[in-house]
């Protein structure tokens, strides 16, 4: 097709764009890709209006909220707003949320026919181990109102009682041919011409994420309706955040204030914190194009700072201490 | 009438002997210095900024109707101009057929760049037929040595606060103003014997206004108290009372702590530089123990390593003027905070609309730009400050990685 065709076709559907991963989110359980067991199984469970609680167990991306909302969405039907309660753990993880939003939710006699309401407690791993503790006590006494599912990227970090109580499914990762038929089915409706190169990108880019190959595509079709390869790269190449090799050449090649000015950069430009920051230093010194015996002491350093760092107040003092020695070991290695 | 604006230091300057206050004896001596020429060709007034070395020799070239011939550090010293300039001046008598007089200022100005200048100087020492007055603040420095031995030497020294006071007092009466006793006695105290710092102080007072000289002056008490201790640490020889530098300083530790990691990397090099880090890095350990543990004799390792610590550095102290800065991290994430809080608050309504955290939601951020259009943008309900950030960043994110290519 004729790339001005293709704009021409885009312009016309520009009144419905809106966000891709809302918008191409599977409205029923034959829409969800990839996970035949776990739909079968739960749709079982939801066509006899009575379901245990639940645990979604899986990668990000693989459709663990998506199933969720379908859950409500047939139990419910048109009322599923006011019965349902979705929390994200990660971003609430007290143990005060537990305690009062989720009891009041919770107390409450749920509408219509269906004799309970759900709560949806997204990334639950999050929640701290008191937090799960009174989470499963909440559960035990509200079984009669209220049906859980949680979802979490690793089960073994939920507390063992409540895994006891709770249906698990196992999400797998995306293949890709998963992520293949995803893609084709939005480059159809959208109007977008995209080679199998460009799908070989977007699935190694997004690592199995079905929502981040969503948004690379939605971001891509921003620019141009004929999506190559080489834009969907730079997209995701302009993700890495931390741009640590660059403040560690800095560093080795004897400049350390323009090292520490780019840290900082870094830092406050990505909001990443220092754990985060010394986790990069020490996998991209294995990574520098540097002699061995240096690699170790520069990472005997880094192990250093990162004690300090754990003991200390300030991370961007130690961090700085830190591109110090390495301006000092490293005495200009690097050109 | 001499007009208003003009600053106090230069309405007030001094144009005869008699108004220099407090330097009896440093007159005496530049008298009989001019009247006993050429048994000295050159005199040599050594002290303090602010005591009135340039004065005293401009009310000697008044009070004999002499005509001045003056270089200060603001002209090219090097050896060719001396000669260029100096030379004629020197040989020749005066075209009002006045003696002349020739002042060559700041001396401690002569270096790097001015190559040869010194030797060109004593070389016009022994020719000149007319005085030459140099004034200095050290002239102990080493590179005086040959010149020192062919000048006389006189001391200016450093003015009393009593002198300073009265100063003030008959300015004041001159300017038909009035200042509270206590700030008239602050400004002279602060002078430390420098009559320009005291008189420009004066200046602030007059016009800011009373309460507003005082608060900029304890401003400034706290950075030249800053100043003192970095200048301590960072330059001189570690000492007994190294450790106690700080005590004077009105700072709060973990200032100073801020203060030292701003200036460390204008100091130090090298291996002195990563040393220093180090004892900076040991310092704020100890100030984590105290938060976390509420034990605050810690207080005292933080302390030391601090000023002991980073004095220690290295061993190689010598004086440099280093003009220190002020703490700008604090700034900077305070101005990146204000940036990213539209960002959060997109992120924050994104996860609410999109069923995912805001945690999640970070991670998808960068695509937001591309991603959130016009009707997206209304769906979240954006304001008008989160939309115009969308877009900015937008332009950003296409013009640093020149997206346009693919368009």
């Amino acid at each position: 097709m004729e790339l001005k065709e293709l704009k021409e076709r885009q312009l016309k559907k520009a009144n419905e764009l809106t966000i891709w991963t809302e918008k191409y989110r599977p409205k029923k359980f034959e829409g969800v890709v990839g996970q035949d067991d776990i739909i079968k199984k739960v749709q079982n469970l939801t066509k006899s209006l009575n379901i245990p609680h639940m645990m979604f167990a899986g990668p990000a991306g693989t459709g663990k909220s998506t199933l969720a909302l379908i859950v409500v969405k047939e139990l419910f039907g048109p009322t599923w707003k006011e019965n349902y309660l979705e929390l994200n753990a990660s971003d609430e993880r007290g143990i005060d949320v537990v305690r009062q939003k989720v009891k009041d939710f919770a107390r409450t006699k749920a509408l219509g026919d269906v004799p309970f309401k759900v709560i949806f407690l997204d990334e639950a791993d999050a929640l701290t181990r008191e937090a799960q503790q009174a989470l499963r006590r909440t559960m035990e006494n509200f079984t009669g109102t209220c049906r859980f599912i949680l979802s979490c990227n690793y089960s073994s970090k939920i507390i063992d009682p409540i895994q006891s109580r709770t249906a698990i499914f196992r999400f797998k990762l995306l293949e890709r041919k998963d992520i293949e038929r995803i893609i084709k089915k939005i480059a159809e409706s959208e109007n977008l011409q995209i080679s199998d190169k460009t799908i070989e990108t977007l699935y190694e880019g997004s690592e199995g994420d079905c929502r981040r190959v969503i948004n690379l595509l939605q971001a891509s079709a921003s620019i141009s309706p004929a999506i190559t390869s080489e834009l969907v790269s730079t997209l995701i190449s302009s993700a890495k955040p931390a741009d640590i090799k660059i403040v560690l050449e800095y560093a080795l090649s004897g400049d350390f204030e323009r090292a520490k000015e780019k840290l900082l950069d870094v830092m406050l430009k990505e909001s990443v914190s220092g754990t985060d920051i010394i986790k990069s230093i020490q996998k991209e010194v294995w990574n520098l194009q540097i002699d061995d015996e240096l690699k170790v002491k520069l990472t005997e350093k880094t192990g250093e700072i990162e004690f300090r760092l754990v003991e200390g107040s300030d991370e961007f003092i130690q961090l700085e201490a830190l591109l110090a020695s390495f301006v000092l070991a490293g005495k200009g290695i690097v050109k | 009438m001499l007009p208003k604006t003009l600053p106090l230091i230069e309405k007030y300057r001094v144009k005869k002997f008699s108004d220099i206050r407090g330097q009896d004896i440093a007159i005496q001596e530049v008298i009989n210095f001019y009247k006993r020429f050429p048994m000295k060709k050159a005199l040599i007034l050594n002290g303090p900024v602010g005591t009135g070395k340039t004065s005293l020799v401009i009310a000697l070239a008044n009070e004999f109707n002499l005509e001045l011939f003056e270089l200060n550090a603001s002209d090219l010293r090097n050896r060719l101009k001396l000669e260029e300039v100096l030379r004629p001046s020197i040989e020749q008598h005066s075209l009002f057929r006045k003696g002349k007089l020739i002042l060559m200022d700041e001396a401690d100005g002569i270096t790097g760049t001015d190559r040869g200048g010194l030797p060109e100087l004593i070389a016009l020492i022994d020719k000149t037929s007319h005085p030459i007055i140099i004034t200095a603040n050290d002239i102990w420095d080493r590179k005086f040595n040959l010149l020192r031995k062919r000048c006389h030497l006189v001391s200016v020294n450093e003015l009393t606060d009593k002198v300073i006071l009265n100063i003030i007092k008959d300015i004041l009466k001159k300017e038909n103003k009035s200042l509270r006793p206590e700030t008239i006695i602050m400004i002279s105290v602060l002078a430390k014997g420098d009559v320009r710092a005291a008189l420009n102080d004066l200046q602030t007072a007059i016009s800011l206004g009373e309460q507003a000289f005082l608060e900029e002056l304890s401003e400034r008490e706290k950075e030249e108290s800053i100043f003192n201790a970095l200048k301590n640490v960072f330059q001189n020889k570690t000492e007994e009372k190294t450790i106690r530098v700080y005590d004077n300083t009105k700072l709060e530790l973990d200032e100073i702590l801020l203060w030292v990691e701003e200036n460390i990397p204008s100091e130090y090099k090298g291996e002195a530089l990563a040393k220093a880090y180090d004892s900076l890095s040991k310092a704020d350990v100890f100030r984590g123990r105290i938060y976390r543990q509420q034990y605050w004799r810690f207080l005292l390792y933080q302390n030391f390593f601090l000023s002991a610590g980073i004095s220690t550095a290295t061993k190689l102290k010598y004086k440099k003027f280093t003009k220190y800065r002020k703490p700008s991290r604090i700034l900077k994430i305070w101005l990146s905070n204000q940036k990213n809080a539209k960002k959060k608050s997109i992120i924050a309504k994104y996860s609410q609309r999109c069923h995912i955290s805001k945690r999640k939601a970070n991670k998808e951020a960068f695509l937001f730009p591309l991603i959130i259009d016009r009707e997206a943008n209304k769906r979240l309900d954006l304001d008008e400050k989160e939309t115009e950030w969308l877009k900015e960043r937008k332009h950003d994110m296409i013009m640093s990685n020149n997206l346009n290519r693919f368009a």
